[in-house]
């Protein structure tokens, strides 16, 4: 899918071939190949890691993560003298990290109880109704708020296909019809993709693959026959909320998330730190709810750090090597940009966004098709133009960016909390490789080969 | 020795010292589930669990743990499917869920589990 330009190997000094601007809009060198070695040997790691050793990897996967990171930051200040790269990973990180952390917290002293009778139907409503909430409060916070009742109203019945459809539709492709919904749709807003052209340009390719998928699982759903007898209690709640304070909380992030000197001019920038305003409101949020919580709704909910605590870890490793990952990749798609269709970005974009963080995978694509017509996406107005005149490469790389998150655990930040609340509920989850081989695979490939063939083709 | 409903209506507390925790009270464990581990091998050979049973306690002890309370938040419980001793453990009615709660001075509260609990057998 992607080419290897020999350049990159003949002529490492020369700065005006083997250069590039990145996401953050400097000219930085290229990167020798061999430094995406510290991410594939990271991104391994995570795989083969909770398999073949565990406890080492329990124990040992946060000093993995870091030093494998600093190996790429060694690099690049030491060899490269590019500081620019790393602060710019280090800022999206930190932007990363306070909405997943806000959002954990958050949703971790909100308790819903469900008492209807899961089945297929109840479920396939469920789901969609977790997809369409997920773009209002974001992937990551519907996953947390709706993964709990989802496995009490299911725990008669329960199976892993149940989580594994879960992740597909609440933890990602729901979430792809607003820039709240994913962050690499809230990056793209960032840069000038307006508000509503999200909903307006996918909407159509969202209700296909959510349909899709939905029908699927009812497929899985109808040949499950335990029945949930149990879990319905005659003449109680259907549905009762607790901890509804939180819910303050949880506008007060999806508010901050606009906070931002790029889209309100007035908001100020604490540049050269590598966090603004709105990182710490969310913090902020994360520390005034986790102590105003409600300590029955914590222990109802198990809360425990560890999940986001993986998460920080794991993705501090990941958003450091894969820079230059990222930068190889966006050299190749400009030096082949002429090749590249509509297809090439959202199945390039889609498969990378599968095993990196879709939100700089989405802005490197995005960078590459817009350099495909000579424009610049450090440039609102360019952004602008672009996503009218040229709209269909924005659409194959923002569908791709977020549906293929679905595709393994570590797609998207809330992948990996909802295998992680699923186990300590007792739910034995497939390993990486089982969720690949017998799920994303033969259930999401072909869905997304069919939004390719309606959509992409050409 | 104390049966379960007396440990549980008396709100008798287990202990726990490291990666040992002592219950008032002698069962058949079917399944324990600490963090993301979830243990269903309770033989001699299983190298996450081991059962020591003793006149009028149980004993288990979590290999994989050097210290349960740095792994444990206080939120957080080890989930326990048992059957008390001298109950027939074919009979599904007599599958007990508890969770095990550590608190303070080595303290392990017992609780039968409720609905609030994500608990699947």
């Amino acid at each position: 899918m992607f080419f290897v330009n020999r350049n990159i190997f003949a002529a490492e000094t020369k700065l005006s071939v083997d250069s590039l601007v990145t996401g953050g809009g400097h000219a930085s060198q290229l990167p020798h190949p061999v430094m995406v070695l510290p991410f594939l040997v990271l991104l391994l790691l995570i795989a083969t890691g909770p398999i073949f050793y565990k406890h080492f990897w329990e124990r040992n996967y946060h000093k993995i993560s870091i030093l494998l990171g600093l190996v790429t930051v060694s690099y690049y200040l030491g060899f490269l003298n590019d500081f620019k790269s790393v602060e710019h990973s280090v800022t999206e990180y930190i932007s990363f990290i306070a909405l997943l952390t806000s959002l954990f917290i958050a949703s971790g002293s909100i308790l819903i109880k469900v008492n209807f009778k899961a089945a297929p139907v109840s479920n396939v409503l469920f789901l969609l109704f977790g997809a369409v909430i997920s773009n209002l409060i974001g992937t990551t916070g519907a996953s947390m708020l709706l993964i709990r009742p989802f496995i009490k109203m299911n725990r008669e019945r329960m199976k892993p296909y149940l989580i594994i459809f879960f992740i597909f539709i609440i933890s990602n492709i729901g979430g792809a019809l607003t820039p709240i919904g994913d962050p690499p749709l809230f990056l793209g807003f960032l840069r000038g993709v307006p508000f509503f052209w999200v909903i307006e340009n996918v909407f159509p390719i969202w209700i296909i693959g959510i349909l899709l998928t939905l029908l699927i699982f009812f497929l899985f759903d109808i040949s499950n026959k335990k029945t949930a007898e149990a879990v319905t209690e005659k003449g109680k709640y259907l549905v009762e909320l607790k901890g509804s304070k939180n819910l303050i909380y949880f506008a007060i992030i999806i508010i901050s998330v606009f906070i931002d000197p790029k889209v309100m001019s007035w908001v100020p920038s604490l540049s050269p730190l590598p966090f603004g305003i709105r990182e710490i409101i969310m913090f902020s949020v994360a520390i005034a709810s986790f102590k105003t919580a409600d300590l029955e709704n914590l222990k109802a909910n198990e809360f425990d750090f560890e999940p986001i605590k993986e998460v920080a870890y794991l993705f501090i490793g990941i958003f450091l090597t894969m820079i230059p990952a990222l930068q190889l990749i966006a050299f190749e798609s400009r030096v082949y940009s002429q090749y590249l269709t509509q297809a090439t970005f959202y199945w390039s974009t889609g498969a990378l966004s599968s095993v990196l963080d879709n939100a700089p995978t989405y802005l490197n694509f995005l960078s590459a098709a817009m350099g495909k017509f000579g424009l610049d996406i450090n440039l609102a107005a360019n952004v602008k133009h672009f996503v009218v005149v040229d709209e269909v490469y924005l659409r194959a790389i923002s569908v791709g960016a977020v549906f293929f998150g679905a595709m393994t655990y570590i797609g998207n930040g809330p992948n990996f909390m909802v295998k992680s609340i699923s186990e300590q509920a007792g739910i034995e989850m497939p390993s990486f490789f089982t969720y690949i081989i017998k799920y994303s695979l033969p259930i999401l490939l072909p869905v997304f080969a069919i939004i390719w063939f309606l959509f992409f083709r050409g | 020795m104390y049966t379960l409903d007396e440990v549980i209506k008396n709100k008798m507390n287990g202990l726990y010292y490291g990666n040992r925790i002592l219950l008032p009270f002698k069962a058949q464990l079917l399944k324990v589930i600490i963090e993301s581990d979830i243990i269903t091998d309770f033989s001699r050979s299983s190298k996450g669990i081991q059962l020591v049973e003793h006149e009028e306690f149980l004993d288990l002890y979590f290999h994989e743990y050097k210290g349960l309370s740095d792994s444990l938040s206080k939120f957080e419980a080890i989930k326990i499917v048992l059957v008390e001793e001298g109950k027939n453990i074919f009979d599904w009615n007599n599958h007990r869920k508890i969770a095990l709660y550590l608190a303070e001075k080595h303290k392990v509260t017992i609780e039968e589990t409720d609905a609030d609990i994500l608990f699947i057998e």
